[in-house]
C-alpha cells in the first residue's frame, strides 16, 4: 500500500476550562511535527456554538497552521455547506489556495445541529437544497469568469470569485455522507465520498458498494483518492493504547451522541451510547503499532480508502501523548503500512 | 500607547493576469518590513466579486499574515457587516483574536454594492436593519453567552461562541461611515468612527462635529483613539512623488466611481470625477517627506486623528516602490509626525 496518504485531524475540541491560547499553540507544534514526519494533510472541522466544549474556527485557523505546516495540504473537513453563501466560500477557499500554493481541500456536508441552522437563518429542512445549489455555484464561480444563478438564498448577478483557486479546475471537492442517500448524492456532486468516522466499519463496506454502485449510475469511474476519517491512536501495546485514550475518546462519543449525531446515521448502526469496547471494536483503530497497521491494511483492501483522515486527540487529552502518537504512527505504522 | 499610530491597509487588489501567488508572497514581504519598521498596524478590507480586479479574502489573509508580523494589529477594515451572520462573525474574530493574542481590530460598514447584496441573498434596503442586529448580537456574544435573540435573519437559541477573547470586554469595534446619517449611527453604536479614505478634510470638519453632539446625546466621550484611512504615497520630492502615485489614485477612483461609492458619500462632497490634482487635494495625502508629515498633523490638529491606516499600494504600483514608500515613511515621516503632536 505505497500510495497511502496520512492526514492529522486537529479536531481537538477542548474544555470549558482550558487555556485556549496554550492548545494554540499545542497545535502548532502539532502540525510542525506533523509536516517534518511526512504526514500529506491537515484538517480542520467545522462546527459553531460548540459548548460545553472551546473550538477554533476552520477557516482562520487553517489560514493560520499553513504558516508552520507550507508542505501539509489543508482539508477543510468539513464545511457545513448549507449554513452558507456560495459566493463567501469559493472566494474564501480559493484565497487559501492561493496563499498555499494550490493545498486545499474543500470537504462538504450538510450539518445537523438546530443551533446552527437557527443561527445561519436556516432549517433542517432547506439543508440538502441548499447544499446542491452552493455546490453548483461554487463550482461554476470556480471555473467560470462570470457567473448567473438565481439561488433560493441568494443571487448571483454577473458575479465572479475574485481569485480562483491554484488547482485547476478546482481544489478537490470531498463529500461527507453517514447515510445512503447522503452517499448516493456524493457519488453525484463530488471528486470523491469523505468516510465519517462515526460508522462502523462494516457498515462502510456494505456503503461503499451504495457509493460504487451509484458511481455507475453516474458513469463517473471510482476516485483516485478515497479519504476517511477514522479515531486512532497507538502505543506500545493494544492494552496501554486502550488504557491511554479511554478517558478522552470515550468522552467525545459521549458529546456526539448528545448532540444527536446518531440520528443521521445509518439504521443498524445508529447507536453511539454504547459502551466503549464496542465503539473500539468496530469503529476505531486503536492498538500496537503492528495491530493498527493492520488494521489500516485490512480497511483499505476492504474499502479502497487510501487517505486516512486520523483523529488522534480528544478533549482533554494532554499534548505529550498526543506529539507521542503522532510520532510513534509516522514511525512505526507509516513503514508497516507501506510495505503492507 | 503612541502620540499617533501607522497603519497600513495591503489594499491587494491586483489586475486580472497578475499571478496571485507572486502577489501574495509580495504582501508578506511588505508585512515582514512593516514589522520591521515598527508600524503599529496591517489592514484588510473586503469586497466581494470585484472582477476584473483580483483580491484575496479578508480573513484568511489577516489569519495567515498574523504569522510574519506579531507585533502588528490587525484591522478588518472593514467587514461589510450586513452581508453575513453574527455567529460566524463573532467566532471568526474570537479565533483571531486569540491566535494574535488579542491584536484584531473589528473594523466594520454597511457596503453599497448590489452584487454583494444580491449574492448573499439580501436587499439593500434591509442593511441598516441588519447592520444593527447584527452588531449588537456579536456584541452580546463576545461579552457573555449563551445568548438567547431572534434577529430579522437569524435566530440565536442559546449560543456561545466556541473561544474567549483576549481583549477585554471585545475587539475595538471601528465604524466606517461615510454620510452623515452613518457618522451618527458610528457615535451611537461604535468604539470610534473610522475615518474613510474618500471624503475631503473640510467634509470631515463638518461631520466631526456631528459625530461630536451624537456622542455627547448618548453620553459618551470622544474616543481616545480616532483612525483614519487615507491614500498615502511619499517619495524624496512632491514632483516624483504625484509622478509615481497620482495615475494608479485616479484609476483607482475610476473604479469606486463604477462599483456606485460616490453614491453613499456625504452631500457637497460626492464627486469623484474630477482630474488628479482636484481629487488629490484635501484628501490623498501625497508628497515629500515634509508635506506627508505636515499634512498629516493637519488631520490630527483640526480632526483629532491619532491612528493613520494608509493606502500605499493602489492598483499596480510595483513591490519595489512600495518598499520604499515604507521606509521612507518610518525613518523621515512617522518621527516628524511624533515630534508634531
Amino acid at each position: 500500500m505505497a500510495d497511502m496518504q496520512f492526514g492529522l485531524m486537529t479536531r481537538a475540541q477542548f474544555p470549558a476550562e482550558d487555556d485556549m491560547q496554550v492548545r494554540f499553540r499545542e497545535l502548532m507544534e502539532q502540525a510542525r511535527l506533523a509536516d517534518k514526519l511526512g504526514y500529506a494533510s491537515i484538517t480542520n472541522g467545522m462546527h459553531y456554538s460548540s459548548a460545553p466544549f472551546q473550538d477554533f474556527q476552520q477557516l482562520p485557523f487553517l489560514s493560520r497552521v499553513m504558516a508552520e505546516a507550507p508542505n501539509l495540504r489543508l482539508n477543510f473537513g468539513i464545511i457545513l455547506l448549507s449554513l452558507h453563501k456560495p459566493l463567501d466560500i469559493a472566494e474564501s477557499l480559493a484565497t487559501v489556495d492561493v496563499m498555499s500554493g494550490g493545498r486545499v481541500i474543500f470537504g462538504a456536508a450538510l450539518g445537523y445541529r438546530e443551533v446552527e441552522f437557527l443561527a445561519f437563518g436556516t432549517t433542517a429542512k432547506e439543508k440538502v437544497k441548499r447544499f446542491e445549489e452552493n455546490l453548483i455555484a461554487i463550482k461554476r464561480l470556480w471555473t467560470e469568469d462570470v457567473v448567473n444563478m438565481k439561488g433560493s438564498h441568494f443571487e448571483l448577478k454577473d458575479a465572479s470569485a475574485a481569485t480562483k483557486p491554484i488547482q485547476k479546475p478546482h481544489p478537490p471537492i470531498w463529500i461527507g455522507a453517514n447515510a445512503d442517500p447522503a452517499i448516493k448524492r456524493a457519488a453525484r456532486m463530488g471528486d470523491c465520498w469523505y468516510v465519517n468516522p462515526h460508522n462502523r466499519t462494516d457498515t462502510i463496506i456494505r456503503q461503499t458498494e451504495v457509493y460504487k454502485r451509484a458511481l455507475d449510475e453516474a458513469g463517473k469511474p471510482f476516485p483516485k483518492e478515497f479519504p476517511g476519517r477514522r479515531e486512532v491512536f497507538v502505543a506500545s501495546s493494544r492494552e496501554e493504547a486502550v488504557r491511554l485514550c479511554k478517558p478522552f475518546l470515550a468522552k467525545k462519543y459521549k458529546a456526539y451522541h448528545e448532540w444527536g449525531q446518531d440520528k443521521v446515521m445509518p439504521e443498524g448502526d445508529n447507536d453511539l451510547g454504547q459502551d466503549f469496547d464496542e465503539l473500539v471494536r468496530d469503529r476505531f483503530f486503536v492498538g500496537s503499532p503492528d495491530e493498527v497497521a493492520q488494521q489500516i491494511l485490512d480497511f483499505n483492501k476492504a474499502t479502497g480508502i487510501n487517505h486516512l483522515i486520523m483523529s488522534m486527540q480528544w478533549p482533554g487529552m494532554p499534548q505529550s501523548l498526543v506529539l507521542d502518537t503522532i510520532t510513534m504512527m509516522a514511525e512505526e505504522v507509516f513503514p508497516r503500512v507501506r510495505k503492507g | 500607547m503612541k502620540k499617533m499610530q501607522f497603519g497600513v491597509m495591503l489594499r491587494g487588489v491586483f489586475p486580472q493576469g497578475d499571478d496571485m501567488r507572486i502577489r501574495f508572497e509580495e504582501l508578506m514581504e511588505q508585512a515582514r518590513l512593516m514589522e520591521k519598521l515598527g508600524y503599529d498596524s496591517l489592514t484588510k478590507g473586503s469586497h466581494f466579486s470585484t472582477y476584473p480586479m483580483q483580491e484575496m479574502v479578508q480573513i484568511p489573509f489577516l489569519s495567515r499574515v498574523m504569522a510574519e508580523c506579531p507585533s502588528l494589529r490587525l484591522n478588518a477594515g472593514i467587514v461589510l457587516l450586513a452581508l453575513h451572520k453574527p455567529l460566524e462573525v463573532a467566532e471568526n474574530f474570537a479565533t483571531m483574536d486569540l491566535m494574535s493574542n488579542g491584536k484584531m481590530i473589528f473594523g466594520c460598514a454597511l457596503g453599497y454594492r448590489d452584487v454583494e447584496f444580491k449574492g448573499f441573498g439580501i436587499e439593500r434596503k434591509g442593511a441598516v436593519r441588519r447592520f444593527e442586529e447584527n452588531l449588537e448580537a456579536i456584541k452580546r456574544l463576545w461579552t457573555g453567552g449563551p445568548v438567547t435573540m431572534k434577529g430579522s435573519h437569524f435566530e440565536l437559541d442559546e449560543a456561545r461562541i466556541s473561544v474567549p477573547l483576549v481583549q477585554q470586554p471585545h475587539p475595538p469595534i471601528w465604524m466606517g461611515a461615510n454620510a452623515d446619517k452613518a457618522v451618527e449611527r458610528a457615535a451611537r453604536l461604535g468604539d470610534c468612527w473610522y475615518l474613510n479614505p474618500h471624503q475631503r478634510l473640510d467634509t470631515f470638519q463638518r461631520q466631526i462635529e456631528i459625530y461630536k453632539r451624537t456622542l455627547d446625546a448618548c453620553g459618551k466621550p470622544f474616543p481616545k483613539e480616532l483612525p483614519m484611512r487615507r491614500e498615502v504615497f511619499c517619495a524624496p520630492t512632491h514632483e516624483e512623488a504625484v509622478r509615481i502615485a497620482g495615475p494608479f489614485l485616479k484609476s483607482m477612483y475610476e473604479a469606486y466611481e463604477e462599483w456606485g461609492q460616490d453614491k453613499v458619500m456625504a452631500e457637497g462632497d460626492n464627486d469623484i470625477s474630477m482630474r488628479y490634482e482636484e481629487l488629490a487635494k484635501d484628501r490623498f495625502i501625497v508628497g515629500s517627506p515634509d508635506e506627508v508629515a505636515e499634512e498629516m498633523l493637519r488631520y490630527h490638529k483640526l480632526l483629532g486623528v491619532n491612528h493613520i491606516i494608509m493606502s500605499v499600494q493602489g492598483t499596480g504600483l510595483p513591490q519595489s516602490q512600495v518598499l520604499e514608500t515604507f521606509e521612507l515613511m518610518a525613518k523621515e515621516v512617522f518621527p516628524k509626525v511624533q515630534q508634531g503632536m
